[in-house]
């Protein structure tokens, strides 16, 4: 600053250049360029061509990063959605086994149903069967010892031996002749 | 009271050019004056170039070596700190980054356009080199280089060519339109009519851009100083002590608003210039 220039014992030695205030000086033109020149090549060499690069370099490293992150992200989500739809396929598989086993126990209980009831009523047909067989031959039996009886008896009260073979054809017609209404109810059983 | 001596001129000395720079000492006024050397003008045809170095053009060389040491501290901080650029720099490197790249992100590219990014080194030259130039203006014994109004016009010159060359390059020979206003869609006679008018309004504009910058930072550079300076002598206008500290508050006030001013002008010059550049490469008429 010059305002101690007031003080009389500094004196401006040297006179101004050429040009007033408004005037350019041709030198100081030349100068300025010059110098702009110089500074123009080394900055843009120098300082803001590293500096441009070490900005993009860290933009690229921070948008690589930021993509990367984004497709661990995306990666990871997908994995989760593959594991929880392999949890459920095996939840929907353990079901199905389940109903599976269940309709395949139900099957084999009514089987073994049926076939106890079948095996029980061919029981009970040869039982019956059985029984009829032994009621049929206890009536034949029965039949044969009554006409011993019946001819023992009418032997007796004829009093005459009468021949054998002919009486016993003659009990045996009247047998036949009998309606086999004792064996009706047979049929029933 | 003051002593009353001869009326001397305080402000013109402090605005102007000379042949010799200040540096403080221990003489009175604490100011001694180093003259420069003076070399014989050359003579190139008509034109007489006195290239003697001024204080204005060793103040412009002080404010480059200032300029280059901290963007080049800048890039080596860069260099030190960023491991292959993977991270951001910390401090000082990360202060110059954050200008470089507001001026690139916000005044380069979006006013230059597509391809903006190869006028990114000289905007920003632009810009640093001014603000230096400014700043050097506000410092004891300094001296502001762009208050002198050779410098600006040559800056202004130089924006003036890049503006040019770009519009050129860019435009290859439709860049004869940025000349001869020769509208597309009007009949013939209205066309020659407005060629006729336009044509030299289009080359006024083109000279006008560039007075503009340097008329605006060099009229803002000394109008600060002025300022300052005129604050300053209503102490030995009014000879006496009382008054000094209104004059000297407004001083520190204007002192600081100087300094917002220095990085305004160097932000407009800078900006301007990217926009001329813009505007030079999509004109079509």
């Amino acid at each position: 600053m010059h305002f101690f220039l007031l003080q009389e014992s500094v004196q401006h030695t040297a006179e101004a250049p050429s040009g007033g205030l408004l005037s350019p000086n041709g030198g100081v033109m030349v100068w300025t360029l010059v110098i702009f020149i110089v500074l123009l090549l080394v900055l843009s060499k120098y300082a803001f061509k590293p500096i441009t690069k070490a900005v993009e370099e860290r933009e690229k490293a921070l948008s690589d990063a930021i993509e990367a992150a984004q497709r661990d992200r995306d990666d990871a989500n997908r994995l989760l959605q593959d594991q929880r739809e392999q949890i459920a396929a095996a939840r929907d598989e353990a079901q199905k086994i389940i109903a599976d086993a269940r309709a395949a126990a139900e099957q084999v209980r009514g089987t073994i149903i049926e076939h106890a009831h079948g095996e029980t009523g061919e029981l009970l047909d040869r039982a019956r069967r059985e029984i009829v067989a032994e009621r049929d031959r206890a009536i034949a039996d029965l039949r044969l010892e009554a006409i011993d009886l019946a001819i023992a008896g009418a032997s007796r009260v004829i009093g005459k031996n009468m021949d054998d073979q002919s009486n016993r054809q003659l009990v045996e017609s009247f047998l036949a002749s009998i309606p086999s209404s004792t064996a009706a109810p047979r049929a029933g059983v | 009271m003051l002593q009353a001596g001869p009326a001397i001129d305080i402000i013109t000395p402090h605005i102007t050019d000379a042949h010799a720079i200040d540096y403080p000492c221990l003489h009175p006024g604490f100011v001694c004056e180093l003259a420069l050397p003076r070399w014989t003008p050359v003579h190139i045809g008509p034109l007489v170039l006195d290239m003697s170095p001024t204080k204005h053009v060793v103040w412009l060389g002080i404010a480059a070596v200032l300029c280059l040491i901290t963007m080049l501290m800048a890039a080596r901080a860069h260099a030190r700190t960023t491991f292959g650029g993977s991270r951001a720099p910390s401090g000082f490197g990360n202060g110059m980054e954050a200008f470089v790249l507001f001026l690139r992100n916000e005044v380069v590219i979006p006013n230059v356009g597509p391809k903006g990014d190869k006028f990114t080194p000289f905007i920003l030259t632009l810009f640093f080199f001014i603000l230096f130039a400014n700043l050097c203006g506000l410092i004891p014994y300094g001296s502001t280089a762009t208050g002198n109004i050779g410098v600006t016009a040559t800056l202004a010159l130089v924006t003036f060519v890049v503006v040019e060359i770009a519009g050129m390059r860019e435009q290859g020979a439709g860049y004869i339109n940025t000349i001869v206003y020769w509208p597309h869609d009007v009949p013939v006679p209205v066309k020659s009519f407005m060629t006729f008018i336009m044509t030299p309004v289009e080359i006024v504009g083109k000279f006008t851009k560039p007075f503009a910058l340097a008329i605006r930072l060099f009229a803002n550079m000394t109008a600060g100083h002025v300022v300052l300076l005129a604050l300053i002598g209503l102490i030995f206008t009014f000879k006496s002590y009382i008054v000094a500290p209104a004059p000297l508050a407004m001083a520190v006030a204007i002192s600081l608003l100087e300094i917002f001013v220095s990085l305004l002008q160097a932000f407009i010059f800078a900006l301007l210039s990217a926009v001329f550049i813009g505007q030079i490469r999509t004109a079509a008429h």
